[in-house]
């Protein structure tokens, strides 16, 4: 059982890697954003998923099982929310990529082309 | 109106109350009381932010089973191969395959609930490398997803919808109207 | 068991390359993403604490640090778009 609980915590450990990498090495808010998904998607699963069994192997009682699958939902449930509004926080702020988006239907559909004009000045 | 906020208020009371007994995990009189009180007060402020169709309308076990078997078998194999994807271009020297873009695909014509709707954007927002941006309605009642996609393959509107959402909406539309 | 304990202090360490993230980001979209992948880690990283010590007071601290950090990036997203 030891075992397997390794092999969840190195896989989610992996995934969480990825994405700190991700929201290092990426070029713009919106990779950033796309990179940090894999924390909140396999980086937390693989965690809860090994809490339990070493939970259920351990004799710990069963509010604490609860709580770990409560955690691993909420954060399910919660995380798309945030990343859509930061999203599009960022869109409406006026950043584009380096060499802007290759088919950008919002723009053409929502007429939102006059906010890349104010664009935010880069201080790095 | 007033026997419909009835109904609502109550699924949404039902809801936090479960809720409540899973988060304290004990049954003594005390936790059951204040439980009570607290779901009560909170299912009076936000009923009307949760509910917007028929109540009750979730609590069918057919439905619940077909939700964990989506979430289980379906979603997840999904949300692997995303991952995946999306390690493979961040783990690659120049991060290859890095090309964002803004596109939009049409929802399928069964989805009409907001509840549908909404379960669709999510899905597509957990899988790494896709975001929903918005759910527009055009004039004749079709709906459209506008995705932010990190790694754009095709910019054929259709086609671009079966890559992105795959066998997800298929399922979803049997879970929801 | 140790690989607990392993895995807490790995996820530490990688809050500090996000923490570069929030030091160095050029916009302030950058620094709210950094921050609610930090939140992330934050709230894992203390579940992993909570099992192994055997404490559940820090499970509850791990699920409110999680919620209170959607609840703040989605206020901040909020500004940042002008809606407030």
């Amino acid at each position: 059982m030891n075992i397997a609980v390794t092999i969840f915590l190195v896989i989610g450990a992996f995934f969480t890697f990825v994405g700190a990498l991700g929201v290092l090495r990426m070029p713009d808010v919106f990779g950033r954003l796309q990179a940090s998904t894999c924390i909140a998607t396999l980086g937390t699963i693989n965690i809860v998923i090994a809490g339990v069994l070493y939970a259920a192997s351990s004799d710990m009682s069963a509010g604490v099982i609860v709580k770990l699958v409560l955690f691993g939902l909420l954060v399910i449930l919660t995380n798309p929310v945030s990343n859509h509004a930061l999203c599009k926080a960022a869109y409406h702020m006026g950043i584009r990529p380096e060499k802007g988006f290759e088919p950008d239907d919002y723009a053409a559909d929502f007429g939102a082309a006059d906010d890349a004009e104010n664009e935010v000045k880069e201080e790095a | 109106m007033n026997k419909n906020r009835f109904t609502d208020w109550l699924s949404t009371f039902i809801l936090c109350f479960l809720f409540w007994l899973l988060l304290v995990f004990s049954l003594q009189p005390r936790e059951i009381l204040l439980g009570l009180i607290v779901s009560a007060i909170v299912a009076w402020v936000s009923c009307r932010f949760l509910i917007h169709e028929s109540a009750f309308y979730l609590y069918n076990p057919v439905r619940f089973v077909l939700l964990l078997f989506y979430a289980v078998c379906i979603f997840l194999v999904e949300l692997i191969k995303a991952n995946v994807a999306m390690a493979r271009i961040v783990l690659s020297p120049g991060l290859d395959g890095y090309k964002p873009g803004v596109i939009r695909i049409p929802a399928a014509k069964n989805i009409r609930s907001l509840y549908g709707l909404d379960m669709v954007a999510n899905s597509i927002t957990l899988t790494p490398g896709t975001i929903t941006m918005e759910v527009a309605e055009d004039t004749q009642g079709d709906n459209y997803f506008y995705v932010q996609w990190a790694s754009v393959e095709e910019t054929d509107r259709e086609k671009a919808g079966d890559i992105i959402k795959g066998r997800m909406e298929n399922w979803i539309g049997r879970i929801w109207r | 068991m140790t690989a607990l304990l392993i895995g807490a202090i790995i996820y530490v360490i990688l809050d500090f390359a996000l923490l570069y993230r929030i030091f160095r980001g050029p916009t302030a979209a950058d620094r709210m993403c950094a921050a609610d992948a930090l939140d992330l880690t934050t709230a894992t990283a203390l579940v992993m604490y909570a099992l192994y010590t055997g404490r559940a007071i820090y499970l509850d601290v791990g699920l409110v640090v999680a919620l209170l950090g959607f609840v703040g990036t989605v206020f901040v997203s909020r500004y940042l778009e002008g809606r407030i």
